[in-house]
């Protein structure tokens, strides 16, 4: 701080002030201080002026005079304390904008259209630097006549500022707000159309809409009222009436793949517009106003479009229809039963290509099929529709539907599970291809693929347990690892009950193993003489786990083989007492060396199976044998017998001779010494055609019955919950349990109801209600 | 403002041919000032700056407690705020600083008043009303010099109408 006294300051002038008790005096100095800010302002101001006008408003403010007029103070006064003065000031400071706005309203008839905006936004810019200025020099009347009044609770009481802002919308924007918004919508006009416009000038024009609107609650907070009312309304309906317009006589003269294309560019633009010069505000119902327009208006045309889409496969205009059609309401659901439709037509049309015989189907060709169609499709869900859920779940409803109901499945749709787990079958056992272990997972997650879609879930789990447990028995599997994926695979689709089975089976497996070393140890100790122990491995497999039945045949072993699994019972029985254990012949097999052969120095050694080892054996003592002799010695069953020696005589190792060609009672089979092959091994123990089929119509019946006895259970599980339940609530609970194994027919539930109620488990009650009777 | 233009320096005059020079972060604490400035822009910093209102010894002493506070956070708007309305608690260095005659009193919170220096407007009458606190009219009076033209009738009234608020 310093102080100087040099002649510097004669220079400064002091203004000089009018008597701070004159009313009249003052508001003339001050109007000439106001006038020009308002006109001149450009000029600059002095400092003189400035620091006269803020003084003359703090002294006319804090003059002694006393209330020199009575309609002010006497009211209020007595309780108000110290009277402050400023009404007049304020009042004056009205008039006068007043008459200023209304010479500009005058002034604003000689413009039109951009000239006008030109002069609406340098009057507004003028106008609100000077209320700036303004507000400032009659800071003293704001802080204290003005916020008493508003303290009070007075209405219409505005800082000063804020009073301007009033003023010019009371008295200039009412009168010239239609011809400015007329001269913006032509120019919006004009560059939707494609000229290049002044866009600054309508963000200049927003901004003051959004000034203008204020707050009545609290006048120093905004509200976009005036806005929403002046400028977004005519806006909105200026874009409505311009894109009906356009996009009706587009559509009329383009295809509609153009038309697409157009729209999405216009509601491009329309974005582009909000951000470039509109306020955010107007976003929504531009967007909405635009949808409608463009989009809603037109969209049966697109809808007719899609099909055709569809059938050419054009990807990229489907994407374009499914952006345009996602952003109106309801506009992708017909899109989306279109899709479904056609992607269910052409899943039954790439079936009947392949099923012209469906009992000779492959398995790989049939899954190939609904596997390329579920995967063209799904790549469509996902450049044209963006993975969109509601897509995909039409995808997979197509899927469900040709997967389960198709020209190979017109019997009941339990064809596609069966052929599912067959070529999972064929996947999975060795040899049949060399596929790399990534190639085999990727197939593995395909079967998983059309495994999902597949209703009748309890069908492929029949089959492929059977299958299982054949690649299991005869070691045919190519990999344990791909066993257990696939495993773990199905486990995470249908739970832990679903797999259970499987995964003992392959357990069962693995003990065996460690069984026959430990009793290869007990053997060797254990020969008692027998100079030619079998060479034997043997499977432990639990009943109950494995989809296998005790032989149907009578069987009595050679006396070899006889030997050699009584060892091996003894040791179990050492092992595990009281297990019994039930030999399943049907599924032994063995090799035999034939070195009674002229032909061949080195012996064949044929492969064969239990039953057919037993029948060569009996060679070992007699060179013929009489058909009726080998029945009595094997005790074999005819129709285990008969295929057996079939295969024998087929492949010349037995020669039949006596009347006919017909197998059975009075043949004789006499061992053929010639015998001659082109390989030194010779895998006689083949399955015959007729034992496959009988073996599938096996698994079906078997399917059926645990299907009655799934239903039954699931009836008594509900009824033991519910004890009461009308029938109809009943029959859907119970389809909804089982829904994940299979599709229940209403027509068997009820059938195993009545089943349930003879067994008195559930009784008929009032109503038409059951009730559970424990 | 202090710390980015440390050498700006600005002139006010007196209404009695005073002049005092000083930091234009310090006079700012006036709002009056710190408007016009913004508003007349970087023209006006050069030239004096006339205050009609204020002679140079109030004006002195103004800028004084301006150069004492000018690191003082600008107090927020909400000038209802319940400290500033309810405490008479003054710093210290503001009740030294108030050590004044009471005419320079009273013209420091006129002077305040004038340029808008809200903060040493409180101070001012804080000060004040501590002077009043716990004196009874009649020392009221003869502090602030005061001739009682009520007559007894109407003191009594008065006396009884506000009996509540007495500190008993």
């Amino acid at each position: 701080m310093s102080t100087t006294t040099n002649t510097t300051r004669a220079k400064v002038i002091m203004p000089m002030m009018p008597n701070r008790e004159d009313l009249e005096a003052t508001w003339r100095y001050l109007e000439l201080g106001v006038s020009k800010i308002m006109g001149n302002l450009q000029d600059g101001m002095d400092m003189g002026t400035y620091m006269g006008v803020y003084t003359a408003v703090h002294n006319f403010c804090t003059s002694q005079k006393a209330v020199s007029n009575a309609s002010h103070g006497a009211i209020g006064g007595a309780h108000r304390g110290a009277h402050l003065l400023g009404e007049d000031l304020y009042q004056n400071l009205i008039g006068y904008l007043n008459n200023y706005l209304k010479d500009l309203v005058g002034a604003s008839k000689t413009h039109a259209d951009e000239a006008l905006l030109t002069f609406y936004i340098r009057e507004w810019d003028r106008y609100t630097t000077a209320a700036k200025y303004i507000n400032h020099l009659f800071r003293y009347l704001n802080r204290h006549w003005v916020k008493r009044e508003m303290d009070e609770g007075k209405k219409n009481i505005y800082d000063v500022y804020t009073l301007h802002l009033v003023q010019w919308r009371l008295t200039l924007f009412s009168e010239v707000h239609t011809k400015v918004m007329d001269a913006v919508l032509k120019m919006v006009e004009k560059q939707r159309n494609g000229e290049t416009i002044e866009h600054g000038q309508i963000k200049s024009i927003v901004d003051s809409f959004v000034s203008l609107g204020l707050d009545e609650a609290d006048p120093t907070k905004s509200t976009l009222g005036v806005y929403r009312y002046h400028f977004e309304q005519p806006f909105i309906d200026a874009t409505r009436k311009f894109y009906q317009a356009e996009s009706k006589q587009f559509v009329a003269e383009n295809s509609i793949v153009e038309y697409m294309k157009k729209a999405a560019i216009r509601l491009d633009e329309e974005e582009e517009r909000v951000k470039m010069y509109l306020h955010p505000d107007i976003v929504m119902q531009l967007r909405k106003c635009c949808n409608q327009a463009l989009i809603a208006d037109h969209s049966a045309l697109l809808r007719d479009e899609f099909q055709i889409l569809l059938d050419n496969d054009r990807y990229d205009d489907m994407a374009r229809m499914y952006r345009l059609l996602a952003r109106i309401t309801d506009g992708l659901d017909p899109l989306r039963a279109k899709f479904e439709a056609h992607v269910r037509k052409a899943g039954l049309a790439a079936v009947s290509k392949v099923a012209d015989d469906a009992d000779k189907l492959e398995p790989k060709i049939y899954i190939d099929a609904l596997l390329e169609i579920h995967t063209q499709y799904q790549e469509l869900v996902k450049t044209a529709f963006l993975d969109e859920p509601e897509f995909t779940r039409s995808l997979d409803n197509a899927c469900r539907e040709f997967v389960n109901r198709n020209q190979v499945c017109k019997s009941g749709s339990n064809k596609s599970p069966e052929l599912l787990a067959k070529y999972a079958d064929a996947v999975l056992k060795k040899g049949t291809n060399g596929a790399e272990e990534n190639d085999l997972e990727n197939t593995l997650k395909q079967i998983m693929t059309v495994f999902k879609y597949i209703e009748d879930k309890d069908v492929f789990q029949k089959f492929y347990s059977r299958m299982l447990a054949r690649r299991l028995i005869h070691t045919t599997s190519s990999s344990d690892d791909s066993e257990t994926s696939m495993i773990s695979k199905l486990k995470e689709q249908c739970g832990y009950e679903y797999t259970n089975k499987l995964q003992r089976m392959f357990q069962d497996m693995q003990i065996s193993k460690d069984l026959n070393s430990s009793f290869k140890e007990f053997e060797s100790k254990a020969l008692d003489g027998d100079s030619r122990p079998v060479d034997a491995t043997y499977s432990i497999l639990g009943t109950g786990f494995w989809p296998l039945n005790a032989p149907n045949t009578d069987f009595t072993p050679p006396p070899e083989i006889s030997r050699a699994y009584e060892r091996f019972q003894t040791f179990y029985a050492q092992k595990h007492n009281g297990r019994k254990l039930t030999w399943l012949w049907q599924f032994c097999k063995g090799e035999v060396k034939a070195n009674y052969c002229k032909a061949s120095k080195t012996p064949f050694t044929f492969q064969v199976s239990t039953y057919q080892m037993a029948i060569l054996m009996l060679f070992n003592e007699n060179d013929k044998n009489s058909y009726e002799d080998i029945k009595t010695s094997t005790q074999l069953e005819e129709s285990v017998l008969d295929p057996a020696l079939a295969i024998f005589v087929k492949a010349k190792v037995l020669l039949m001779t006596g009347n006919g060609d017909k197998l059975g009672p009075g043949k004789t089979f006499a061992l053929n010494y010639d015998f001659k092959a082109k390989k030194i091994r010779i895998n006689l123990n083949i399955a015959v055609k007729s034992e496959q089929k009988a073996e599938v119509e096996e698994t079906h019946k078997t399917i059926e019955e645990d299907r009655k006895l799934l239903m039954q259970s699931a009836i008594v599980r509900i009824m033991k919950a519910r004890k009461k339940m009308k029938h109809t609530q009943l029959v859907s609970e119970c389809i909804n349990q089982i829904r994940t194994r299979f599709v229940p027919r209403i027509p068997d539930i009820k059938k195993c109801i009545d089943i349930l109620l003879e067994r008195e488990y559930l009784e008929r009650l009032d109503d038409d209600e059951l009730g559970y009777l424990a | 403002m202090a710390e980015t233009q440390p050498s700006t320096f600005i002139t006010l005059a007196s209404n009695d041919s005073g002049s005092v020079t000083v930091e234009r972060a310090v006079a700012e604490r006036s709002m009056l000032i710190k408007n016009m400035l913004e508003d007349l822009g970087e023209g006006a910093v050069a030239s004096e700056i006339p205050i009609p209102n204020v002679g140079e010894q109030v004006l002195k002493k103004v800028i004084e407690w301006c150069q004492h506070h000018k690191n003082d956070p600008i107090t927020a708007n909400d000038d209802d705020s319940d400290s500033r309305k309810k405490t008479t608690d003054i710093e210290e260095w503001d009740q030294k600083f108030m050590q004044v005659d009471q005419e320079m009193l009273f013209e420091i919170i006129l002077a305040s008043n004038y340029l808008d220096i809200k903060p040493l407007l409180d101070v001012g009458c804080k000060t004040v009303a501590n002077m009043i606190k716990g004196k009874s009219p009649e020392e009221i009076r003869k502090t602030f010099n005061i001739t009682n033209d009520f007559t007894p009738e109407e003191e009594e009234q008065i006396r009884r109408e506000n009996e509540w608020a007495e500190d008993r």
